[in-house]
């Protein structure tokens, strides 16, 4: 008998308790965060450094899922095609502009929703301090009078940093010899070992190695200075009108609700502004950098339009 | 020297607390389970806890996390010698006589030789990572594509026939891996290669889907195979005394083991795939310098021994280049990379004398760590060993449903399981007529890495083949692999002229 009154007690309870949260707004379950890369790159540490903090201001936990494969196809394919509801995100990166014009995807950026971008680095050239090239000038003329000589590692082929290495190679109006590795590790271990007179990067990579003089930075394609080298001076200061570096942001599926977006844009906007992560943020030497989701798709519509043009000009 | 050692003795008092010493525990209990489950493989496991990690010190984090990395070196062998199902590509090569060792009732001292061995190398590995860190780690960078690209070629004509039974079958097998290893995206030019519009080859076949899938599910398939009374036959049960390697047991793997720990040592300096050339280099030299090589490939302990002991001091000299260049060549370091990275602790060639605290702390718990994993995992071997016990009938199904579950934790990837099962029916016929699943294994993991050295150092040569002869270090290994060419045809002329001269 009391068993069954109790029972009726916690069905009740049950009822009562169930109605706010039916009726209660988005988030009502955890959000997850699809990276298209293995666990452990860039764009993994940081979003999982993001994710409490961001959770903190939804309200609900924020899970990281890695999935791999298909030089990032794998993991956009299935964030594209992911339920429009608001609890599937995907890490946008820039690649995400890239990859489309070389293979056949099964989504370009317009089948997403921009949400924040969190990161964005600059990108930059490294030669090891004992190359006889003492700045940009020294260098750039040797390959102009060299054309195809320099080799210039990057991280694969048809990777962020081999288009940029492509795109200043025409802005400078030279010829490298472009070497592609399987990563930025195996390609900064290629110039310490002198196999490679250059390396197209995007920082954390080979930071440590030019805070220990083994490694300068001959050219800086950002639009100001880097605030931990302020003797470096960028590309455009030396009259080579050329910036580029590669972005960090979150997508939503096309048609995911607008309320539902601005929810998310908030709380990880305010993740970001927490004190915390922005030590975090320092620590990794990533340089955050804050667009909302109109500004934020402006520059996945611009990239794509580029990067398009530059594939193009490489496979004639 | 001296001084290594007094910074080593204040790393033991950082290690020796007792909150590094809880986390240390931790790391390598969560190691062992990590390599025993098939599938899920260090990095994945030290991925899924840094989070976990957040609120600690950057030393203790790393202890815990360094932890797992090795812990699951000794944990990788357990499935492959007790059910033939290799966890990591590392415990490959262990399923060939450790699985046999099991199936005639030795899977104690299987299991055993496995900690014993795993011990005394990475006690050898330590003591190279104090030492020598800083000179290695020069020296590693001296391997450019073109000596990487000789290093391979090396390998790829030695290590193939590693088990000693057909030549010609092995290079058939390597030549399928080399094929299988062409899935995916071009290395250099980024397009796409037998992907018939699959966005899932895009990204290549995952090694551990066919490693588990020839091995573990092939060996599934061949046992349903079998007539009724030898799938009710039950495996020789153990007495106890039998459980632990006999003291001449011991004697037979003391020289492997210790070769074992050298092979691995000097691999692991090499960027890429070290445990898999460790492993299969280590067997190879068991194999050939022994006094009886009839018995490997049916239950050699020294085939364990070796190998097992490869990888352990492989894992050890991986973290020379991190620490020492802050340049990850093994994929665990690079996940460890990133955990340095969150904990503000900028790895690279600063590291040591920034952090001295962090690396000596780390390197004196990796010691412990090897102390706690051994008196861990001997008291286990009896429990696995009866795993055994159960009868086929219902042990075969939970191989299939541990290797799905596995294989499905790596990528969280449904067709990564239908690639494992695809594998798992060609390891049957495979086994079937007599065809080795290792060589295919080794040309898939060599493959894509000897295609992009070989199209690297072309490119930076302009086209010039003599990139490959005018460097040192590169000419040495191709001579080595010509001479082992050469060498038996030499001798078997030999034979043949003297067969004749004695006519």
């Amino acid at each position: 008998m009391l068993r069954k009154k109790i029972l009726g007690l916690l069905v009740i309870l049950t009822l009562l308790v169930s109605v706010p949260i039916q009726a209660a707004e988005f988030p009502t379950k955890e959000v997850q965060v699809i990276i298209p890369w293995a666990a452990g790159g860039a764009t993994d540490l940081i979003f999982r450094a993001l994710a409490p903090h961001a959770a903190k201001h939804l309200g609900k936990a924020v899970v990281i899922v890695n999935r791999p494969g298909g030089g990032s196809a794998v993991g956009y394919t299935e964030g594209a095609k992911a339920k429009a509801d608001g609890y599937t995100l995907t890490s946008a990166v820039t690649p995400l502009t890239i990859l489309p014009h070389q293979v056949t995807t099964a989504y370009t950026y317009k089948d997403f929703e921009p949400v924040i971008n969190v990161v964005s680095d600059p990108s930059m050239f490294l030669i090891r301090s004992d190359m006889p090239w003492k700045n940009l000038r020294e260098f750039v003329d040797f390959a102009k009078k060299n054309p195809n000589m320099i080799t210039v590692g990057n991280s694969g082929a048809g990777g962020g940093v081999h288009l940029v290495a492509l795109a200043f190679e025409k802005a400078a109006g030279v010829k490298f010899n472009h070497i592609p590795f399987s990563g930025g590790g195996p390609s900064v271990t290629a110039i310490l070992g002198a196999h490679i007179n250059a390396v197209s990067v995007s920082p954390p990579e080979g930071i440590e190695h030019v805070k220990a003089g083994k490694l300068k930075i001959i050219a800086l394609f950002a639009e100001k200075r880097l605030e931990m080298f302020p003797d470096v001076l960028t590309v455009k200061e030396q009259g080579i009108d050329f910036a580029m570096g590669m972005w960090r942001g979150l997508i939503a599926p096309k048609g995911t609700p607008a309320d539902a977006i601005k929810k998310l844009h908030d709380a990880f906007k305010l993740g970001m502004e927490d004190p915390a992560f922005q030590k975090t943020a320092k620590d990794m030497a990533v340089n955050l950098s804050y667009l909302g989701p109109e500004a934020f798709g402006k520059l996945m519509a611009n990239d794509h339009e580029f990067f398009g043009k530059l594939v193009k000009e490489i496979k004639k | 020297m001296f001084e290594s050692l007094q910074h080593l003795a204040t790393g033991f008092t950082i290690a020796g607390t007792v909150q590094n010493l809880l986390y240390c525990l931790i790391g390598a209990i969560v190691g062992t389970l990590i390599g025993v489950l098939p599938g899920i493989g260090p990095i994945a496991g030290i991925a899924l806890l840094i989070p976990a990690t957040f609120s600690l010190n950057p030393t203790s984090a790393i202890i815990m996390l360094a932890g797992i990395y090795y812990g699951a070196m000794y944990g990788g062998s357990t499935t492959s010698i007790l059910l033939n199902v290799p966890g990591e590509t590392a415990s490959v090569i262990t399923c060939i006589d450790g699985y046999q060792m099991a199936q005639k009732g030795r899977a104690g001292p299987a299991l055993a030789i496995c900690a014993i061995g795993s011990f005394i190398a990475g006690t050898i590995g330590l003591f190279g990572l104090v030492f020598l860190a800083p000179p290695l780690a020069e020296a590693a960078l001296a391997f450019g594509p073109p000596e990487y690209f000789s290093l391979m070629i090396f390998g790829f004509i030695v290590l193939s026939n590693v088990t000693g039974t057909s030549l010609l079958k092995a290079l058939m097998m390597a030549t399928v891996g080399l094929i299988i290893g062409t899935i995916g995206l071009d290395p250099v030019t980024g397009d796409a290669r037998f992907v018939f519009g699959s966005t899932y080859l895009l990204g290549g076949i995952e090694f551990v889907a066919v490693a588990i899938g020839l091995f573990g599910i092939g060996e599934v398939l061949t046992n349903v195979h079998q007539p009724q009374e030898l799938l009710d036959q039950r495996v020789t049960v153990p007495r106890f005394r039998d459980l632990y390697p006999s003291l001449q047991d011991l004697k037979k793997s003391i020289a492997s083991i210790l070769r074992g720990a050298g092979i691995g040592f000097g691999v692991g300096l090499v960027p890429g795939p070290a445990p898999v050339i460790a492993t299969y280099s280590s067997y190879m030299i068991e194999r050939k310098i022994s006094k009886h090589p009839e018995e490997f490939g049916k239950g050699a302990i020294e085939g364990v021994a070796g190998p097992e002991s490869a990888n352990n001091s492989a894992c050890q000299s991986a973290f020379i280049p991190l620490f020492v260049l802050g340049i990850p060549f093994a994929p665990p370091t690079a996940i460890l990379l990133g955990a340095l990275l969150i904990h503000g602790v900028s790895p690279g060639p600063l590291l040591i004398s920034q952090h001295p605290g962090l690396f000596w702390g780390v390197i004196a718990s990796m010691y412990i760590g090897n102390f706690i994993l051994l008196i861990l995992n001997l008291p286990f071997v009896p429990l696995f060993a009866n795993i055994l016990r159960i009868p086929k009938k219902i042990l075969l199904p939970l191989v299939i449903l541990f290797c799905i579950t596995g294989m499905y934790t790596v990528n969280n990837s449904i067709p990564d399981i239908w690639v494992m099962l695809l594998f798992g029916a060609l390891g049957f016929l495979m086994r079937k007529w007599a065809y080795e699943g290792a060589p295919l294994l080794l040309a898939l993991v060599l493959g894509p890495r000897l295609e992009i050295a070989f199209r690297q150092s072309l490119m930076i040569s302009h086209g010039d083949f003599g990139i490959f002869i005018n460097r040192p270090i590169s000419m040495v290994f191709l001579l080595a692999t010509v001479l082992f060419l050469i060498i038996p045809l030499i001798r078997m002329t030999l034979k043949k002229q003297r067969k004749e001269g004695g006519l």
